[in-house]
């Protein structure tokens, strides 16, 4: 159980920078993730905090101890590898004890932990097993136990789940946070998977070529992104965007798409009274696209114009993707709807759930 | 119905005989130069066949078939040659075979692993100077060493020298490498004297066999992934605790069949042995295979050879399925 601190930490391979100024701090007991696309450098981050790599400028921080000269195995931390890295010359529950045999933690507990971290994971029945002879999923649920055993006060997982198929991944992932609550200690886990960060984290840390995005809850990621890469990057399918000019008329607020305006509502135009003819970034999630016969009667809709270009029907949602002049769009919309490939329709944009990024800079304006 | 079914069987049996009438032109060959003399050989095993009776072979008149005398007279060291025991040259063969590979897998497992150090300069170049002894010829190599060991000449004696001038010795060593036969070790394999000059051997075989197992363990290494050693450091394993723990189990399944296969090289090394030492002295460094030559080349019992010829296949063959055994009981790690 233990704190983590990134302070100014700059990674740099030769005279490449791959992370610049990262500032993180991951509360006790915390699970935070990491997301990001491939190659934004979240491994390194993780592999800084490992002690597997130097860094090359700044602090990192375990408890109250700067670790930056501490040898890996003595910053008391676990690593999960995305490979597992299992012994694969030792049998499972050696591949569990390794580290503790170093340790020379006397036998018996030895024993006790890893058979308790195996019943923890369902794996008492492979313990005898070389990891050759087991499942993608049974091997990283060893790793997890490897990791377990040690007891440590961090823990780090670099895409666990990643070789797994779409179904264990969802199983995993609930076991691994219903592990985290079990064990009360700081997790640290890495994806470029946004469900799996939703899903999972207490809060995310979002990077983008090795810069930090935003680092706040899944909820308020979600609703109200710092800047358009977060915007993009969190929710599935993504959020919509268009590129617009604002024009102030009065007290009125109009987003031009060039194809179609929309007004904002009153209770939301103080932020851009005084950007009239700014270009900006116009954003609405596609579960605030509805289709007009059955859109919520509560909420400050504004028709749009636009012809259904293909549909995809999930049996619990509809996803309509639409085109207005040279803007395509998507729309997550009721099963029931009746618009077909084709039709062109009036579909409703629920103006209280619109985000405005401006064009330059792509931060939100708000 | 009936007819169906033996045309059935007839199209079966021509396929399954098509192999065989491939096989065929290398049959005939083989049986030309393989089958032939090897029965041939076995026949005069039996026999007194000496150079006399070269020209005319088994039709010779004075050709006697005398049982087996020739096996018996191998086994009770009763040919009138000095200085010959078949167990005795045998115990050494196999020691001869199984020291040089207790050193060089160790030497070359070691040598790879210090030579694959992350950020180590010039690695290639050192990896390419440690091909050279595997192409050199070994008859210039037994040659070098020759030298290398010889008694007023060699490198070898004179450094032993200049050593010896450091703690105040000055008078010159003369070390008779290849002719002392007062073994400096008594008693170190019993049964079978170790001469200097196998200890000779084994240092200019050193050099020609460590190589070999250096490059089979620097590939072995290359497929070990390298996040195992970055979880074991993890874990707290120090340096040497990787190389025993990782390392070594882990260039295991390739290290086995190369010292299988060193082992069978350096057990027939005929060449090496024949250049440096000619077996001697008094034939406490012959191999199975020198002797064999000996036999045929200076002395000319074509009978006794083959009688000996025979004898080393039935060694030979129990060798291979010993090591054959031990290669195949070690499957990696990875297969199923
Ligand atoms: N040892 C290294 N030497 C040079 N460049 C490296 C090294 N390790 C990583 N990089 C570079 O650093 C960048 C970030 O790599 P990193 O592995 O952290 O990405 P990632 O965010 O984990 O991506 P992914 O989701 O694909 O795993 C990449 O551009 C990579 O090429
Ligand atoms: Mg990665």
């Amino acid at each position: 159980m233990a704190s983590v601190t990134y302070k100014n930490v700059v990674k740099k391979f030769g005279d490449l920078t791959i992370i610049k100024n990262l500032n993180i701090a991951v509360e006790d007991k915390e699970f935070l993730v990491l997301v990001g696309p491939s190659g934004c450098g979240k491994t390194t981050a993780l592999r800084l905090l490992a002690g597997l790599e130097e860094i090359t400028d700044g602090e990192i921080i375990i408890g109250d101890r700067v670790v930056n000269d501490v040898a890996p195995k003595d910053r008391d931390i676990a690593m999960v590898f995305q490979s597992y890295a299992l012994y694969p010359h030792l049998s499972v529950y050696d591949n569990m004890a390794f580290g503790l045999k170093l340790r020379k933690t006397p036998k018996d507990e030895i024993k006790r932990r890893v058979d308790e971290a195996a019943e923890i994971l369902g794996i008492t029945d492979l313990l005898q097993r070389k990891p050759r002879q087991l499942s993608g999923g049974q091997r990283q649920r060893v790793a997890v136990g490897r990791a377990i055993v040690r007891e440590p006060k961090v823990f780090l997982f670099d895409e666990p789940l990643s070789n797994l198929d779409a179904k264990l991944r969802v199983q995993m992932r609930a076991e691994i946070s219903k592990l985290h609550q079990r064990l009360q200690t700081t997790f640290i886990y890495v994806t470029h998977d946004q469900t799996e960060a939703m899903t999972m984290a207490t809060r995310i840390a979002v990077i983008n070529k090795g810069n930090l995005q935003q680092l706040d809850t899944p909820q308020n990621l979600y609703d109200s992104p710092n800047n358009l890469f977060v915007a993009g990057f969190i929710g599935s399918p993504a959020m919509n965007f268009f590129p617009a000019k604002i024009a102030v008329n009065g007290d009125k607020v109009i987003v031009d798409t060039g194809d179609f305006q929309v007004q904002i509502p009153a209770s939301h135009t103080a932020p851009y009274k005084g950007l009239n003819g700014h270009s900006v970034i116009f954003g609405i999630r596609p579960e605030n696209i509805h289709d007009p016969e059955f859109a919520p009667q509560n909420i400050n809709g504004v028709s749009v114009s636009s012809k259904v270009d293909v549909t995809e029907l999930m049996g619990n949602e509809t996803l309509l993707y639409l085109v207005s002049g040279k803007n395509t769009f998507v729309g997550r919309v009721d099963p029931r709807s009746k618009l077909r490939v084709g039709n062109t329709t009036q579909v409703i944009f629920d103006m209280d759930k619109i985000h405005i990024f401006d064009a330059n800079t792509e931060e939100a304006i708000r | 119905m009936e007819i169906a079914k033996s045309s059935k069987k007839k199209t079966q049996w021509k396929r399954a005989s098509l192999p065989y009438f491939y096989l065929l032109p290398a049959f005939l060959v083989m049986g030309v130069i393989t089958f032939y003399p090897l029965i041939y050989q076995l026949i005069i095993s039996f026999t007194n066949f000496e150079s006399k009776d070269l020209l005319l072979g088994l039709k010779s008149p004075d050709l006697q078939f005398i049982g087996f005398k020739n096996y018996v007279d191998i086994f009770t060291a009763a040919l009138p040659v000095e200085n010959f025991n078949f167990f005795r040259v045998l115990e050494f063969n196999f020691w001869w075979a199984l020291s040089n590979v207790m050193l060089h897998v160790p030497a070359g497992v070691l040598i790879a692993t210090l030579l694959n150090t992350e950020g180590l300069w010039l690695k290639r170049i050192y990896r390419a100077i440690y091909i050279l002894p595997v192409v050199v010829p070994p008859l210039v190599v037994a040659t070098v060493w020759t030298n290398i060991f010889d008694e007023r000449y060699g490198a070898m004696n004179q450094l032993l020298t200049s050593i010896g001038t450091y703690f105040g010795n000055t008078a010159p060593v003369y070390i008779r490498w290849f002719e002392d036969v007062k073994p400096p070790i008594p008693g170190f394999l019993p049964g079978a004297p170790l001469t200097l000059a196998y200890y000779a051997m084994m240092v200019a075989n050193f050099w020609l066999g460590w190589p070999f197992m250096s490059v089979v363990a620097t590939g072995a290494l290359q497929s070990i992934p390298r996040d195992l050693y970055e979880a074991a450091s993890i874990d707290g394993a120090t340096g040497t605790q990787q190389f025993w723990g990782i390392t070594v189990p882990l260039l295991r399944p390739a290290m086995i069949p190369a010292a299988v296969y060193g082992f069978t090289l350096s057990f027939n090394l005929f060449n090496f042995v024949f250049f440096m030492t000619g077996g001697g002295p008094a034939r406490s460094t012959e191999l199975l295979v020198t002797f064999a030559y000996n036999l045929v080349r200076n002395l000319r019992w074509y009978g006794v050879a083959a009688a000996f010829a025979v004898i080393i296949f039935v060694v030979a063959l129990i060798v291979f399925l010993i090591t054959n055994r031990i290669t195949r009981a070690t499957q990696n790690y990875q297969e199923a």
